[in-house]
């Protein structure tokens, strides 16, 4: 019992993945009757992965960055890359032809590799994300002043990609790709899917572990030193913007690879994805879910984007934004900790109230605990 | 404790709406009844475009409302599954695939902006599942899984400029949005124009929502040309025209001819400063045909006077009606039957912009071409018009300059 209560996020991870795990099979054996939910939680799980990446920046270590779109976008185009010559055979395509240019432009070559891609799909964002990270936390931008330099340098990039439209094709992005695994859409290509699916399944449990991992140490109490007073880490002699620059590293090659991940499925990527709004939809996402656990960003990522997906069809197409907006405010006002904070606020008390068990000190104790975490976040 | 208690409502409610969705998830899953025929309408009803695609949609569902009352398809009427595409590309792929996997439809009827077409093309053809399209494009395309209703180049921009070189306009200046289908378009027309000897006297890009057209004027007035071949998109249009008027130019010293002006796009501009403006397309609010007054009475009946028809709303209403033609020829609804009934021809529909007939080989319409001027009211008259509908050519494979400009994409 005791080591539930303590795992109780690693019990809730598992519980999802079994039940995406089964997914397929449930597919397979005619329970359910389309293969598109599937590719949906497939792009869930992609959303996911960058959601983990902004929990460790933002809910970890307090810096909220409103550009992230921009490193999923990265990583969705260099997927889309190497896939677009998969599927084009290395020749050039149209959008160049249309540019003007008659050989594959010399930005397009190391794309030609699968290896060279994957590369690329994380060195490129690393590596913007370090040389920004290193200036910026060197100079102790903080708060409200990274967020605007975060958001202008995704809007700078969304200009970028919409102006070298014969490299990059513009805002109608790269679009006719298969996934890594080849076709993923239509009965006959269901193995592919599967395999997809899997695949992205155990990168995701992968990354969680790592981060879970990296959360539970000393590294992540130091985050949250940063967070909860900066000035107060410094004094105690670790090098702050170190950490910061490392993490923000990190959350943007987790959002690149949640980018790859999404073009797979998606079978397309544009510029919508790395414009601010989208990036602001995937901070929304942990926010619903709940801050600094990890598990409330995949919680978040998943509950968001199903609702989206079914809430905008059928009688609710025209209102459906109000509602979700709705869902968001009510969230963000009344419930700092999300859904996560929630649960393990009110559950404790429901399970005392079923079992009527002496435990009571034990449930006022967790209660303050984590009214005090509310409150720390409120600062 | 009361605060508590106010929380806990709140917190029931969102999960209640949480839960909701995820009833409605499992229930749209549900097959077509006996008397009636599931078709998809994909259009983006928040978001960037949902204005201009809001009028395509209404036009849809005003031609489905029709024939359900004149009795249906093969018997059965029609019910439609609306999703919302959000204006974002990969959400319109994302339901594109919930339409045809998960709601099982027999159709969709879709789209507005290449992007989003581009991005459901493949999801299309993969299923092997079929897509109408009703907006006049950049051409270049022919995929087996979509119907072309709109205007593919040589049915629009091509003849535009034929007409303009007739009537002896010499120096032509290209302004567009900077995306697919201004940047394609500016390729053909700068071929067209060398081809035909004369001058570009200048090529301009906008961004999507720039509002500053300052720099672009100033070089506008340094090139001096005798038109302004205009390929700007939504609001770039409004803010173009308005920094134009209050540099007093009008129609008189800066012509221009206008692609993606239509009569909803004048009544956002104002008649006051586009009158005598040159647009192309195939259809107008004023185009005199019997089932034109029809359609207008229609529209302006279901969705109020103050609304207009325009060409994409037209188009729109057509491929539904294309769609019954196609069903009823094929004496089926299903996607293979109905492509191969598509395929053998002769599938026409009497349009309100007259006889429209799919084009069995590269799935766009032979349409009539009509060039307009815009008159002070706010409506735009026909100046010029094709004696009889111009066959579709995406690919401008007819067109010795094209040819031999490479204009055409690559194997």
């Amino acid at each position: 019992m005791k080591f539930l209560k303590k795992r109780e996020d690693i019990v809730c991870f598992a519980c999802i993945c079994i039940l995406l795990a089964f997914m397929p099979i449930l597919l397979n054996y005619g329970v359910l009757s389309s293969s598109s939910i599937v590719l949906f939680l497939g792009k869930c799980i992609a959303f996911a992965i960058a959601a983990i990446g902004i929990d460790l920046i933002w809910g970890y270590t307090g810096i909220l960055s409103l550009g992230h779109g921009l490193y999923f976008a990265l990583g969705g185009y260099a997927m889309a890359m190497y896939l677009k010559l998969q599927s084009t055979g290395g020749k050039i395509t149209d959008f160049m032809h249309t540019g003007g240019m008659t050989s594959l432009p010399l930005i397009w070559k190391p794309f030609l590799s699968l290896p060279a891609a994957m590369l690329l799909m994380i060195l490129v964002p690393g590596g913007i994300a370090a040389i920004v990270g290193y200036f910026i936390f060197k100079n102790r931008v903080k708060g409200v002043y990274f967020s605007i330099i975060s958001q202008a340098l995704a809007w700078a990039a969304y200009s970028i990609f919409i102006a070298l439209s014969p490299y990059t094709n513009g805002n109608v992005g790269i679009t006719e790709i298969k996934s890594v695994f080849g076709g993923i859409k239509g009965p006959s290509n269901q193995r592919n899917m599967f395999l997809l699916f899997y695949a992205s399944l155990l990168l995701m449990i992968l990354i969680f572990a790592f981060c879970r991992f990296l959360a539970g140490r000393k590294f992540g109490k130091i985050l949250v030193a940063i967070r909860d007073g900066e000035n107060r880490a410094y004094f105690s002699g670790y090098q702050v913007s170190k950490y910061k620059t490392f993490v923000y590293v990190l959350s943007a090659i987790l959002a690149a690879i949640g980018g790859a991940v999404f073009a797979n499925f998606n079978g397309s990527i544009t510029p919508s994805q790395m414009t601010i709004s989208y990036s602001i939809t995937m901070v929304i996402w942990v926010a619903i879910g709940g801050r600094g656990t990890i598990i409330g960003a995949v919680i978040g990522a998943f509950l968001v984007n199903l609702c989206e997906y079914s809430l905008s069809s059928g009688g609710l197409v025209e209102i459906w934004q109000y509602i979700i907006g709705a869902v968001f405010c009510i969230t963000i006002i009344f419930f700092k900790g999300g859904i996560t904070g929630l649960v393990s606020k009110y559950f404790p008390i429901i399970l005392k109230k079923l079992s009527k068990q002496d435990n009571i000190n034990k449930n006022i104790g967790k209660i303050e605990r984590s009214r005090a975490y509310e409150h720390s976040n409120g600062s | 404790m009361k605060k508590s208690r106010l929380k806990f409502i709140l917190a029931v409610v969102a999960g209640a709406v949480f839960a909701s969705s995820f009833s409605g998830c499992s229930k749209s899953s549900s097959q077509a009844s006996e008397q009636t025929v599931k078709v998809g309408l994909l259009h983006s009803l928040t978001g960037a475009m949902a204005i201009s695609e809001k009028s395509v949609r209404d036009a849809e569902v005003l031609a489905i409302e029709e024939i359900n009352a004149a009795g249906g398809v093969l018997g059965k009427k029609i019910e439609y599954v609306e999703e919302d595409g959000a204006s974002e590309p990969s959400t319109f792929a994302t339901k594109a695939e919930k339409l045809i996997n998960s709601d099982k439809v027999s159709t969709v009827f879709g789209c507005w902006t290449s992007s989003s077409r581009k991005a459901v093309k493949p999801v299309f053809e993969e299923y092997g599942a079929l897509l109408w399209y009703p907006v006049q494009y950049e051409g270049m395309e022919s995929s087996p899984n979509i119907i072309y209703t709109g205007a593919a180049p040589n049915q629009q921009i091509v003849p535009a400029i034929e007409y303009l070189i007739e009537k002896g306009y010499k120096k032509f200046f290209l302004l567009g949005s900077d995306y697919v289908f201004p940047r394609t378009a500016n390729m053909i027309i700068s071929a067209q124009v060398k081809a035909a000897g004369l001058e570009i006297a200048g090529e301009e890009y906008a961004s999507m929502d720039q509002t500053d057209f300052a720099a672009i004027i100033s070089k506008i007035e340094a090139a001096k040309p005798d038109v302004i071949i205009n390929t700007l998109n939504g609001t770039g249009n409004v803010s173009f025209f308005k920094q134009m008027a209050e540099k007093n130019h009008s129609s008189e010293d800066y012509m221009t001819m206008s692609f993606s002006i239509a009569e909803e796009e004048v009544a956002t501009i104002g008649a006051d400063i586009l009158k005598g403006h040159m647009v192309c397309w195939n259809y107008y609010q004023t185009t005199d045909t019997e089932k034109n007054k029809a359609f207008v009475k229609a529209y302006k009946g279901k969705f109020g006077e103050n609304r207009v028809t325009s060409d994409p709303a037209e188009a729109a209403y057509d491929a539904v009606y294309l769609w019954k033609a196609a069903c009823e020829k094929a004496n089926s609804f299903e996607v293979e039957k109905v492509l191969e009934a598509i395929k053998g021809g002769g599938i026409s529909f009497d349009a309100p912009e007259g006889k429209v007939e799919i084009n069995g080989e590269n799935h766009h319409l032979a349409k009539t071409v009509r060039i307009g001027v815009v008159d002070a009211s706010g409506l735009i008259n026909e100046v010029y018009a094709t004696p009889k509908p111009v066959e579709p050519d995406p690919y401008l494979k007819t067109y010795d300059w094209a040819v031999a400009a490479g204009v055409q994409p690559l194997e």
